[in-house]
């Protein structure tokens, strides 16, 4: 039996006071060995991420180891000096993050920054082998062109490119030990894709031991050999990934796992086919640059669009330009079979009840020094309604998102980012629109958290017959809810069809491409056997 | 970045067109008033309306406007009525004394501020990081005026190891060029080592800097070849904006300790109501502040890799009012 | 202590707090704080703690004209803290109109308010307060117009960057899709974010506001005499204050206290505002 590259015992780190936790990590053991991928899952909060940092040594201010041990290829951490585990880092133990760009120093060319861990480590090494061994870590990492990338400054780099830079300057000194902290979470799924891929090789030739925090179950369902599940600061589960995944015992586990968006195309009842929106050409330029180039469709009243697409498809300047927040440079637009594209100043504020939005990020959609309730009933007023009308909406919509009616006097600080949305959700139904557009609203959002909202959205659209257009990178979340995908990429309409048919026969090659890169499919085919022993056993949250 | 520049100097043109138009109209609208102010005060209208008819005064206002531009861009910046010189006389010396104390104050100012800033940024809520701050705070409160007082008292008249005045009339002494200078640098540092600090401090914080040290990299290279290159940008840009300062807002100064630069020589003809020098003087200083501005703003660019591609950014604000930092 | 909001809990903003708290109610009380009438003749050249004829303290001793300083100090916090509070005032009331339009509207209104910014901003400042002052004479209306000019380009180029930056936020955005007036957007939604960074920036502003009368004062160019004011006094003064450096010296603690309060204030006030967003518990983001 190989010695574990990565042995932690009880570890418990303690948090500032004043909040409504006492420890970030609480009593936590694991092993990590050489070869292998272990997967941390968790929620926000639930203190993955400091564990990481507790590995490293590298607590952020506040933070205190509080008991436990961490010994990273035998060597027990504690007692060591800062100098001691300076050589450590970046050499037996390397960590890499979440933003890529933010890992880069953005004045110095990236050759040279991985240069530099060479430099520090290895400083017997002669420049010009030093140099070689740059280009062939770069080249390990499958970018085209080494030596001009090596030149490169960060911001010349696109968040893939960057990422397999910071993989190269993490496994310059062969660590035995990396760390990776959601590493895939802001990049695109086709380069998720390849990135995983990359990781799952390079572990496999050269024998790392690797410990992948992610919230993606997809994700841990593709490369980790072991997962861990965290709550709360506790390891709550641990074990074989076909175990965890098939077989979990703990509530929290299962709960989590049930709460994924299957990846078939749910069993939706057909729509009434008159359509509420329709848009004809839409086109918008910045520059000589097509951020939209020629949409048109059609949605049905009643029903969801799903428009997916990866960062720069255009998916948000389309919602964006449907709903006039920026000017199409041309195209029409027609709502409830009137002209909505070409409407000013008065009249168009009085037509913006017809289509409200709801926005991706819980934290910056609602004004921090408004009250909830002053939200609502302006909302209200600007629909239409006197003020007295407009406060008992107010009153019945909080109800209607599942909040208790003294949120109505509360400030936005005070809630959690799903309630956030709930709150952000009923803004927009205070117009009583015709169209809803839901611009990546769940993305910033915790799975659980994610399938409440996702469920309060369908049940507001089978009570008000609301027309959707969802917005979403993620194809599960389109799967679940959508009647009808639209898939873009450069601006440009991909493919436009019923959910079940591009989900499960995809006529363009994008389309396909995009489905094969969503991570954790493999799974999926066992997976819904689990889901319905799942369902059956817990109640709704 | 060329047509960057371009679109720069033509805002410069333009600019300097506008004011030069304000300052025109403000000094020359009132053509009886420029009479006397020209002939004295006791001149009868039979003299002033001569003088104006001599010298063009007649015309209609714009058409003066124009008259007297075109001579100014070919470089007759008229007479002073004080000095009783051409006005281009009278600046190469005045501008000379005023780079001379420019020269010296940011000689000090500079690697002082950067040293505190820098340390202090390093070290964000230390003992040491609050010493500085303090210092920093209480020097920016003291005036000049102020300042050059409590110097002033110390150095001359309690310690009499320095003269009061700085007027150069035996030439260059540096004695004379140490008070001025201790008093703009007392100011002016402790504004930038603020500058310095919070940028390092920001930098500190940034994630690059955290991932490096979590590759291992030693803490004296972390500041030397990471922090800093970012961190000096904003005070570097800081000051070229302190440079017009430099120039006319250091009036205090010359006129406390007798320095003949050219901020006095502004004061000296606003109090005299010398009209040809205050349109050089107020021309002069307008092309230097526009200059500095658009030289920071290249600089800017050219420290920070990111806006190479030609991203607009918000201009640093303009340089400090008289006696008093932005 | 505690019970202090916490941008208040800092040694330095309380002594700055009380500094500022002081000249302020000796702005406000100065008739009944000031021992003489700051602009009667008494007794020439008196020393700090010296006595007059009948008796009277004189705390700080007595100008060239016999002026008592302590009581020409006193009034000269109310003349300061007036002029510079109005001309900071109208100052912000300006610099706050046009940065938000400029801000929110962007295009054509931005460039011709940027324009007309850069330009006034553009000149020097002292050119400006002596055009202004030589022209139009001086008085504490025409200080408060000359200051006003000068600051309020650069607070016009702080509301604007700060309205650039929130007219793009979410809460914004969703304004806008309500059909929410401009106006409305301006004032109840960018303002009261932008508050913060305003506040801290008045401060500071209020103090070198306060300095450029000083100066002006000093040069000549400030109210005209005998109106009580702390650069004016330290003018007057300094052809006698190498026999009476007590002419130059109150004057001088004076204005650099009230600076110095301002200044820990607005550090105070800078450092310790309480974090607008902590994201509390709420997601694994995704692009």
């Amino acid at each position: 039996m190989t010695a574990p590259v990565l042995r932690i015992e009880g570890l418990t780190v303690g948090l500032p006071g004043g909040g409504d936790r006492v420890r970030a990590v609480d009593d936590v053991s694991l092993e990590v060995r050489p070869g292998e991928i272990l997967c941390i899952v968790g929620e926000s909060g639930s203190g993955k991420s400091v564990l990481l940092s507790a590995i490293m040594r590298a607590l952020p201010r506040g933070l205190g180891q509080l008991g436990g041990r961490i010994a990273v290829d035998g060597v027990d951490l504690a007692p060591l000096p800062e100098r001691r585990l300076r050589e450590m880092r970046g050499n037996s133990m390397a960590m890499i993050f979440q933003e890529p760009m933010a890992s880069l120093n953005p004045a110095i060319p990236v050759g040279r920054q991985i240069e530099e861990v060479l430099e520090i480590h290895a400083p017997a090494l002669p420049a010009a082998e030093r140099r070689r061994r740059v280009i062939e870590l770069i080249a390990d990492t499958n970018l085209p062109d080494p030596p001009a990338i090596a030149r490169r400054f960060p911001h010349q780099l696109s968040g893939g490119q960057c990422q397999r830079i910071v993989i190269a300057m993490a496994l310059a000194m062969s660590p035995k030990l990396l760390l990776a902290d959601e590493p895939t979470t802001a990049l695109d799924v086709t380069t998720q894709a390849q990135i995983l891929k990359l990781v799952r090789r390079l572990c496999d030739t050269h024998g790392h031991g690797i410990l992948f925090v992610t919230h993606d179950f997809g994700v841990v369902a593709d490369i980790a050999d072991r997962v861990a599940v965290m709550q709360d600061g506790k390891l709550v589960e641990i074990g074989p990934v076909a175990d965890i995944l098939d077989r979990a015992t703990h509530p929290y586990t299962r709960r989590l796992i049930a709460a994924v968006p299957r990846f078939t195309a749910a069993s939706r009842t057909p729509v009434d086919a008159t359509p509420c929106l329709r848009i004809a050409g839409l086109t918008k330029y910045y520059g000589p640059v097509a951020a939209l180039d020629d949409v048109t469709l059609d949605v049905a009243a009643g029903s969801t669009l799903a428009i997916v697409g990866e960062s720069g498809s255009g998916k948000s300047t389309l919602a964006k330009a449907i709903i006039r927040l920026i000017e199409p440079s041309g195209g029409g637009i027609e709502i409830g079979g009137r002209d909505f594209a070409r409407l000013r100043g008065g009249e168009l504020a009085r037509q913006r009840r017809l289509i409200q939005i709801v926005f991706q990020d819980p934290f910056g959609s609602l004004n921090p020094h408004r009250s909830v309730g002053t939200l609502l009933v302006r909302a209200g007023m600007l629909g239409g309604l006197s003020r007295a009308e407009a406060q008992t909406q107010a009153r019945h919509l909080v109800a209607r998102v599942g909040l208790k009616p003294e949120a109505l006097g509360r400030k936005p600080l005070a809630f959690s980012g799903g309630q956030r949305q709930r709150i952000g959700i009923a803004r927009a139904l205070a117009m009583r629109p015709s169209i809803l557009i839901a611009d990546e609203s769940v993305s910033a959002l915790d799975v659980s958290v994610q399938k409440q909202v996702l469920e309060l959205l369908a049940e507001i659209q089978r009570e008000t017959k609301l027309t959707m257009l969802f917005i979403t990178h993620d194809l599960r979340v389109a799967a679940q809810i959508a009647d009808h995908i639209l898939v873009m990429r450069r601006g440009r309409m991909v493919e436009h069809g019923a959910a079940s048919a591009v989900l499960a026969k995809p006529s363009h090659p994008y389309t396909a491409e995009l489905l094969a890169a969503t991570p954790g499919q493999i799974w999926e085919r066992t997976r819904h056997r689990l889901f319905e022993a799942a369902a059956a056993e817990i109640p709704s949250l | 970045m060329r047509t960057r520049i371009l679109d720069r100097l033509v805002e410069i043109v333009g600019t300097m067109l506008a004011v030069s138009f304000v300052v025109y109209l403000v000094l020359e609208a009132n053509a009886g008033d420029v009479a006397v102010k020209v002939i004295g005060q006791f001149s009868t209208e039979a003299q002033r309306a001569l003088w104006m008819h001599q010298n063009g005064y007649d015309d209609p206002f714009l058409w003066r406007y124009l008259r007297w531009l075109g001579r100014f861009v070919l470089g007759d910046w008229g007479v002073s009525t004080h000095y009783k010189v051409p006005v281009w006389q009278l600046l190469p010396l005045r501008l000379g004394h005023t780079a001379l104390l420019a020269g010296s104050t940011l000689l000090v100012m500079i690697p002082v501020s950067f040293t505190l800033g820098i340390l202090a940024g390093m070290n964000k809520g230390s003992v040491f990081d609050r010493l500085i701050s303090f210092f920093c705070v209480t020097t920016t409160s003291i005036p000049e005026f102020a300042s050059s007082v409590f110097l002033a008292a110390i150095f001359v008249f309690w310690l009499g190891l320095l003269p009061g005045a700085s007027a150069m009339t035996s030439g260059f002494r540096i004695e004379e060029l140490v008070l001025p200078t201790l008093v703009l640098a007392l100011y002016s540092t402790g504004y930038l080592a603020r500058i310095t600090r919070a940028s390092m401090a920001d930098v500190m914080d940034a994630p690059y800097i955290r991932a490096a040290m979590m590759r291992g990299v030693p803490p004296g290279r972390l500041v030397l070849g990471h922090a800093l290159r970012n961190a000096l940008v904003a005070p570097v840009t800081v000051i070229m904006l302190q440079i017009p300062w430099l120039l006319s807002g250091v009036i205090v100064v010359e006129v406390f300790f007798a320095y003949s630069g050219f901020g006095s020589l502004l004061y000296e003809a606003g109090l005299n109501s010398d009209i040809a020098v205050i349109e050089a003087c107020a021309m002069i200083s307008v092309a230097v502040v526009l200059a500095t501005q658009l030289l920071s703003d290249l600089l800017y660019v050219w420290l920070n890799p990111r806006l190479r591609r030609g991203k607009p950014q918000a201009v640093p604000l303009a340089a400090p009012a008289i006696g008093a930092a932005p | 202590m505690s019970r202090l909001p916490p941008a208040f809990r800092r040694v330095p903003v309380l002594i700055g707090f009380a500094i500022v708290g002081f000249w302020i109610v000796c702005a406000l009380l100065a008739p009944w704080l000031a021992p003489f009438d700051p602009l009667h003749s008494l007794q020439p050249l008196a020393q700090p703690l010296a006595r007059d004829g009948q008796g009277h303290l004189f705390w700080l001793g007595t100008d060239m004209l016999g002026r008592d300083i302590l009581s020409r100090l006193v009034y000269g916090a109310r003349t300061v803290i007036i002029w510079a509070g109005l001309a900071t005032a109208t100052a912000y009331v300006i610099g706050i109109a046009g940065g938000l339009l400029a801000g929110f509207h962007r295009g054509r209104i931005d460039r011709a308010l940027s324009f007309l910014a850069n330009v006034v901003l553009s000149f020097p400042v002292l050119v400006l307060y002596i055009l202004i002052i030589t022209k139009l004479g001086a008085s504490g209306f025409n200080i408060v117009l000359a200051v006003t000019f000068a600051s309020a380009p650069a607070i016009f180029r702080i509301v604007r960057a700060l309205t650039l930056d929130l007219r793009e936020r979410d809460f914004v955005l969703a304004a806008i899709t309500q059909g929410e007036s401009a106006v409305r957007i301006m004032l109840l939604d960018i303002l009261p974010n932008a508050a913060g960074p305003l506040i801290v920036d008045a401060c500071l502003r209020l103090g070198y506001t306060a300095i450029t009368i000083g100066v002006l004062g000093f040069l000549g160019l400030g109210l005209p005499p005998p109106t009580p004011d702390w650069g004016g006094m330290v003018n007057e003064g300094r052809p006698m204050a190498f026999a009476f450096p007590h002419l130059i010296l109150f004057p001088c603690i004076a204005i650099s206290s009230l600076m110095l309060g301002l200044s820990l204030l607005a550090d105070g006030l800078r450092d310790g505002r309480p974090a607008a967003f902590k994201p509390g518990p709420g997601g694994a983001g995704a692009p």
